[in-house]
């Protein structure tokens, strides 16, 4: 009989599955072990080797220096993209199996986390071991009611680059009103140049233009962030004036074609391969414009950027777009919280300066550019924030996700012409009242 | 026979694995899906209990109806494509010359991953650098439309690679199916002077047409709950006109920290397309089966 | 007349052909260009000067190991699943019981569950019972979840199978498994071999529950060295395309020998039915 030979082919087959899920078990758990004398902490982070090396490399050096400071704490590292981080984070989140330190986005992304009890109040590390050295505004961006619960590691703000040999070859000059620029788009336009690179995809690169719009007709007031904490309503002149001069710059064919359906990358991929003139994107791409070798000096050299246009005289062109990209949290239910709130505060400290010179980014923390030797673009920059009057957090991480999801599928439809200004304003004036 | 083929202990024996899996990595999630979806919960805080408030919500949601109804225009076109790759079968399962290099080289496509094609097609699509539109204005087609970013164009656009890269999944079910058919039927029929057409229509077609019946539903399940493509080369947009069941559930869910709500629209996936398969069982099955 | 009609024929399927391997191809020369010519260049265009560096970034990313367990998780949740479903496919379809019908709609419905509304609960058991991070989980959740699938192709094969056989077998005095093990096992050989090549590919190429249900480096597949070079801003597509040559390489020469088996056994079967 066979029947024997296939039950115990069964029977063994299903006791070893067991048994190895059993064995498993045990190096399993990686959630704040402290097992004897060794603690570990489990950290997660979204820049992976092979796309960020340098964030990667920085990382790593901190992670080491840190462990040999720190005697009998290891540090477990988990690194996933981008994506596949916010997804992870997602379905940790409900087994309440979150990392004891790993990376939030602010204001709206985190919000549910810290009113789920997830992430550990930070405002200790922030006014003991890092008492001033944020830049203002920054931390806020972290904070909910008052009470800090993410370390911002990025500062980020949004300026149009340009093509200087394109804007030269037709005498073209960094426009300081709207109307300038749609001169340029004209004349760039009637030499068959494509004037704005414009991944619209993504959303939340058309999301930049309508708010720099927005924060530019509504002059001193910051009125695109009023609206989505209710102060204001969303229908207010200047936020359906923002959505109408959209639409002109669309019809008159200032974005590249078919937009709405181009990735960001796609866009940027254009401008730097010198097939649009201008590109609106924020500060993490000035490595690609100064320092990456794998860009052709060439293009680098011919890069430049301007401050978003005024409109109609009105507006502050010392205002951005822009904000803090990613901070540190610290989980609520670690088991190792105390040193893993040491970790995280010295991961800030020692961020900030190798940020800028080996990575090539704008940390949150206050920098003395003077002292180190950096690119001019990078300077002019530094130099831009310093003067920054204003810093409007990116609409869609300011609101809610649901209504951020609402607003990135708005300005697609602004940008293709299917929803009117009007319309644009009420369903973000709807969205926003039904969430009070 | 009758005895020894009704064997109780051997029936379960042979189907427990099957089951045992099936019960606790299927079936168990997706109870707590439903169950999930009764409840006002963004997958962190606190869970509350809102009846059938998520369900309700979703029969009103316009954008649940149109992402329902791009996935059922989905299984329509995939469903119509498989007459398509019957034939490509029947001619690669036919004695000519190369039949056996032609059906490697057509099958290659279905081993590459969803983020290479998604790649490809995005190369594809690109308004001003891409391929189609290389093409049409090398033949002097001016202002071709820009596939993506067109609302009236994007879902059939997003189609094409869907059904092109499950050709080779169904091309190699038929194509193993006309094989398991006995050469002497075939020969048989050749004997008595019937044309390949003929044989075709009145012999392999009905002979394999329960594996025909299965990719029918497979096809129609599959593009029903159909999310990779679409996810990555448009995400639902522009302003969710490629939108599909499957990718509003992971927007919901995942995206908007709407759980309970995603959670809601992905058991009424299921139970829409469970009322399909039901239906195009009774219309497809039936009773006599086809024997050699 | 029918001269022309062949002509025809070849020069279409000729046509489709190229059509077919383009993508190869392609994803060849993608793998060799920079992020600039890739977006901004001509798809159809030589890369300018060829990146191999894109190849070496991909070794020194440690593929090695998400190689070695892609080809054990590929291979062992395939086997599994082919034999479970086998099984199943066989009392449901041969054997007769009054709750075959029940069971084939429950196996079925596995077909319809999307892998996102399942993952936070299957995240959420795995956790529970210690499984997380242990790439059983993986090989148990692929064989679950291609199980549907699979049993659904067998099952069109299986319902041919001339009654007869069993018979001969049954009166022959064999039992129930000499008859699965011997007889029913190895005349569907060429469907097998089709639901080989099906279930290779799609555990090959998935990364969604990878992703999740793993955390350590030790136990990750190669569509996670593909995320690698994906970053918060930038995203190394080359290396990608690298990559996803590399992987595509061994499940092509997987697929040709089982494509082979699909008519070797064909003229087997042939022979004894």
């Amino acid at each position: 009989m066979k029947m024997k030979k296939a039950v115990t082919f069964l029977t063994v087959l299903f006791a070893s599955i067991f048994l190895l899920a059993a064995c498993g078990g045990e190096d399993s758990g990686g959630n704040g072990t402290s097992s004897g004398n060794t603690k570990s902490i489990k950290f997660m982070h979204l820049w992976p080797e092979g796309s960020s090396a340098q964030h990667h490399k920085v990382v790593n050096e901190i992670i080491t220096d840190f462990e040999a400071e720190n005697d009998g704490i290891t540090i477990d590292l988990e690194v996933l993209s981008n994506e596949q981080y916010k997804d992870k984070i997602k379905v940790l989140s409900t087994s309440n199996e979150l990392p004891d330190v790993g990376m939030t986005w602010a204001a709206g992304y985190m919000e549910p986390y810290v009113n789920g009890n997830m992430f550990a109040a930070v405002d200790d590390i922030i006014e003991s071991d890092l008492s001033d050295s944020f830049v203002p505004g920054t931390a806020e961006a972290f904070s909910i009611d008052d009470t800090a619960y993410g370390l911002p590691l990025e500062l980020n703000i949004s300026t149009i680059f340009y093509n200087k040999a394109i804007f030269d070859e037709y005498s073209l000059e960094e426009p300081q009103t709207i109307e300038e620029l749609h001169e340029i788009v004209d004349t760039l336009n009637e030499n068959g140049v494509n004037p704005i690179a414009l991944g619209n995809r993504d959303a939340w690169t058309g999301s930049m233009w309508y708010m720099y719009l927005a924060d530019r007709f509504a002059g001193e007031e910051d009125v695109l962030t009023q609206a989505i904490n209710r102060e204001v309503s969303f229908e207010d002149p200047a936020l359906v004036q923002a959505a109408q001069e959209i639409q002109k710059l669309v019809e008159s064919g200032s974005f590249v074609q078919g937009f709405n359906g181009l990735a960001d990358e796609e866009a940027k991929s254009m401008f730097m391969g010198e097939q649009a003139a201008m590109y609106l994107i924020a500060t993490w791409d000035l490595p690609n414009f100064t320092t990456n070798e794998d860009v052709p000096q060439e293009f680098r050299d011919s890069v430049g950027y301007f401050k978003f246009p005024t409109v109609d005289g009105s507006g502050d062109s010392n205002s951005y777009v822009g904000g803090p990209g990613v901070g540190l949290f610290v989980s609520e239910n670690s088991d190792v919280k105390e040193e893993a709130k040491a970790f995280a505060s010295y991961f800030v400290q020692q961020w900030g300066e190798k940020a800028v010179t080996e990575v090539g980014i704008i940390p949150a923390t206050k920098v003395d550019a003077d002292s180190l030797d950096l690119p001019q673009m990078y300077v002019d920059v530094l130099n831009d924030l310093n003067e920054a009057t204003n810093i409007t957090l990116y609409a869609d991480v300011q609101m809610s996700a649901s209504a951020a999801q609402v607003h990135l599928d708005m300005i697609q439809a602004l940008f293709g012409g299917d929803v009117t200004p009007e319309g644009f304003a009420k369903t973000h004036e709807d969205t926003l009242s039904a969430e009070e | 026979m009758n005895k020894v083929m009704s064997n109780k202990w051997i029936i379960i024996l042979y189907t427990f694995p099957a089951l045992l899996l099936i019960a606790v990595l299927i079936v168990i999630p997706l109870i707590l899906s439903g169950y999930f979806g009764l409840m006002d919960w963004d997958g962190i805080g606190a869970m509350e209990f809102i009846g059938l408030d998520n369900y309700i919500a979703a029969l009103q949601d316009t954008k649940f109806w149109d992402s329902t109804l791009h996935s059922f225009l989905l299984a329509l076109f995939s469903a119509c494509s498989l007459i398509g790759y019957l034939a490509v079968a029947l001619i690669l399962a036919s004695k000519i010359k190369g039949a056996s290099l032609l059906r490697k080289i057509y099958l290659i496509p279905m081993l590459l991953s969803s983020v290479a094609i998604a790649q490809l097609w995005i190369k594809v699509y690109n308004p001003s650098n891409g391929m189609l539109n290389s093409i049409l204005l090398g033949l002097g087609i001016d202002n071709p439309p820009a596939w993506l970013a067109d609302p009236n164009i994007v879902l059939y656009a997003i189609f094409v690679p869907i059904i092109w890269q499950y050709a080779g999944f169904y091309i190699l079910i038929y194509y193993a199916a006309l094989k398991n058919i006995p050469e002497s039927l075939i020969e048989a029929a050749k004997i008595d002077g019937a044309t390949p057409l003929q044989i075709a229509l009145k012999i392999k077609i009905p002979l394999i047409m329960n594996v025909f019946k299965v990719t029918i539903v497979l096809s129609i399940v599959g593009s029903l709950k159909y999310f990779d493509l679409i996810y990555v080369m448009t995400g639902g947009g522009p302003n969710g006109a490629s939108e599909v069941m499957a990718s509003y559930m992971y927007k919901l869910a995942f995206s908007s920290y709407n759980f309970g709500y995603g959670s809601a629209i992905g058991f009424l996936l299921l139970i829409i397309t469970l009322i399909v398969t039901v239906i195009i069982r009774k219309l497809t099955v039936s009773k006599d089966e086809i024997q050699y | 007349m029918r001269r022309i009609g062949y002509t025809l024929l070849y020069v279409c399927l000729g046509l489709v052909a190229v059509f077919q391997i383009f993508p190869i191809l392609w994803l060849f020369m993608f793998s060799l260009k920079s992020n600039q010519e890739i977006f901004a260049g001509n798809p159809f265009a030589l890369p300018l000067e060829p990146r191999w560096e894109n190849y070496l970034k991909v070794f020194d990313g440690g593929i090695g190991t998400y190689f070695w367990n892609s080809i054990w998780i590929t291979a062992l949740a395939t086997v599994l699943t082919i034999l479970v479903a086998s099984m199943a496919t066989f009392a449901i379809t041969r054997m007769k019981w009054k709750l075959s019908s029940l069971v084939l709609g429950l196996i079925m419905v596995g077909l319809m569950i999307p892998i996102h509304s399942a993952l936070i609960p299957l995240y959420n058991m795995f956790l529970n019972v210690n499984l997380i991070d242990n790439p059983l989980s993986i090989v148990i959740t692929y064989v679950t979840y291609n199980l549907p699938i699979t049993v659904m192709i067998l099952l069109g094969f299986y319902t041919t199978i001339p009654r007869e056989i069993e018979e001969a077998a049954i009166i022959d005095g064999s039992s129930i498994h000499r008859l699965f093990f011997r007889i029913i096992l190895p005349i569907s050989a060429p469907i097998m071999s089709t639901t080989v090549i099906i279930n290779m590919i799609y555990n090959w190429n998935e990364f969604v529950f990878v992703n999740t249900f793993i955390s350590s480096e030790k136990y990750k597949t190669l569509t996670v060295g593909i995320q690698n070079f994906i970053g918060q801003y930038m995203t190394d597509w080359g290396a990608i395309g690298a990559t996803l040559v590399i992987s595509v390489l061994p499940i092509i020469v997987a697929f040709l020998f089982f494509s082979n088996k699909i008519m070797e056994g064909i003229t087997a079967s042939a022979v004894k039915g």
